[in-house]
């Protein structure tokens, strides 16, 4: 598995830097996910028994929950944390513009004009084939 | 002493002039590095040439000048009195806009730590249950790591490639501690209002410098581009109260140079932004000598 390409880049990544994925993973399908489905969304040539021990290690920090109501051996993010901070966060970018503007954010603001060039990037990239080397399976 | 002093003053003029420049042609590292280092001397000697003007206003004190007079020396004259009172105005301008930008820092930090309090320290990733876009990097201070704070609806709005160019993105924030360059480059302009245009440039090249990070990391340009444009898409539908009215084309600028190859890192032009931010402080350090001397005359 581990190759070149995005698979070899995954398998030199820390351990931290694999729980941050993972934690993402879930956050982002909103749903309760099994490894093999992590392991199929995260695509980066992780092992099973991998995304399982850090699973594991994420719900020993509190960070995710078995989905005891669902299917077995599903997990979901746990949600009461993320919520506080989200409070948290809302708070302080309510407090004025101070706090925020100094901070490193990923994008800002756009004009018309560029969120029509935006646009027009994704719905092209979509169709592109992927550079060989950097491609998926 | 009398072109000397305003050396740095002139100096910082063609420092904002030259610094977009060089963010335009420069490896976004090196010339990130380079202009935060030359803002920093450039702002010291504009601020220490403003207290050599300002003293001179110590020849005209009583003291000095009953001294001068029992010595029957004729007291030097190095500059207009409007001009040293006026850079006594400035430094005390000066000293409040320092110590506002050193306040802000500190409530920014408190207010970022404050966010994380809680998460276990090996964790990285804090997630924000949020509907509003929002990805940033809460640099690590006094032995509290760095993390990355990602809304859920941030997460959502990308793809599983996508995600890994934020993460990495956001790491590199980290790594390579922007906040302090940023915090530098802002403490510079607090300082010398002139610098205002290196502060924007060296704002955004930390942001360039993350993107080729990113890139490198995930080993895809084209996926890079495609994470920034979708990330800013959801961010500016969702929550325009969050647009910085940054809107000097940034992310389009920065989505640009992801579909060419990394810029070069052309030393010379880097070396002369260098040896531009040190001459100020020659300037400087020859008009302290030109000072000290008229000073040693008048009491002696």
């Amino acid at each position: 598995m581990a190759g070149r390409g995005p698979q070899g880049r995954a398998e030199r990544r820390s351990a931290g830097e694999l729980e941050s994925e993972v934690l993402a993973t879930l956050w982002a399908t909103e749903l309760a996910l099994t490894p093999v489905e992590i392991q199929a969304e995260i695509r980066g040539g992780l092992a099973y028994n991998t995304v399982h021990t850090i699973l594991k290690r994420l719900y020993d920090k509190g960070l995710v929950l078995r989905d005891v109501d669902g299917r077995r051996g599903a997990y979901r993010p746990a949600k009461n944390a993320a919520e506080l901070t989200a409070e948290a966060m809302h708070e302080a970018l309510d407090r004025g513009p101070d706090p925020i503007a100094t901070l490193q954010q990923f994008v800002t603001g756009l004009s018309p004009e560029e969120e029509q060039a935006l646009r027009d990037l994704l719905s092209g990239g979509a169709h592109r084939h992927r550079q060989p080397g950097g491609g998926t399976p | 002493m009398k072109i000397d002093v305003y050396l740095p003053i002139l100096l910082s003029l063609l420092l904002a002039a030259l610094g977009p420049v060089v963010g335009r042609r420069v490896a976004p590292a090196l010339a990130a590095r380079v202009l935060t280092a030359s803002a920093l001397f450039t702002a010291a000697a504009t601020t220490w040439s403003l207290v050599l003007l300002a003293a001179t206003l110590i020849d005209r004190a009583p003291p000095v000048v009953a001294e001068a007079r029992d010595g029957g020396h004729r007291l030097p004259d190095p500059v207009p009195e409007s001009v040293a009172v006026a850079a006594a105005l400035a430094l005390v301008l000066v000293a409040v806009r320092v110590y506002r930008a050193c306040r802000a820092e500190r409530v920014t930090r408190r207010a970022l730590r404050a966010l994380c309090a809680g998460y276990p320290p090996d964790t990285e990733l804090v997630v924000a249950a949020s509907s509003v876009p929002q990805a940033f990097a809460v640099p690590g201070s006094g032995g509290a790591p760095g993390r990355i704070l990602v809304t859920s609806a941030m997460l959502g709005a990308l793809e599983p490639a996508e995600r890994r160019v934020l993460l990495a993105h956001e790491r590199a924030h980290l790594r390579h501690r922007h906040a302090l360059l940023v915090a530098a480059v802002a403490l510079a302009t607090a300082a010398d209002p002139l610098l205002a245009p290196v502060r924007t440039t060296v704002t955004f090249l930390v942001e360039r410098w993350a993107d080729e990070q990113a890139a490198d990391a995930v080993g895809d340009r084209p996926t890079t581009a495609r994470a920034l444009a979708r990330a800013a898409l959801s961010a500016g539908r969702r929550a325009p109260s969050c647009a910085l009215h940054f809107t000097d084309r940034a992310i389009t600028r920065r989505i640009a140079a992801l579909q060419v190859a990394p810029p070069p890192h052309l030393w010379p032009l880097a070396a002369t932004t260098l040896a531009l931010g040190a001459l100020p402080a020659l300037g400087a350090a020859d008009a302290t000598g030109d000072l000290l001397h008229l000073l040693t005359h008048a009491f002696m």
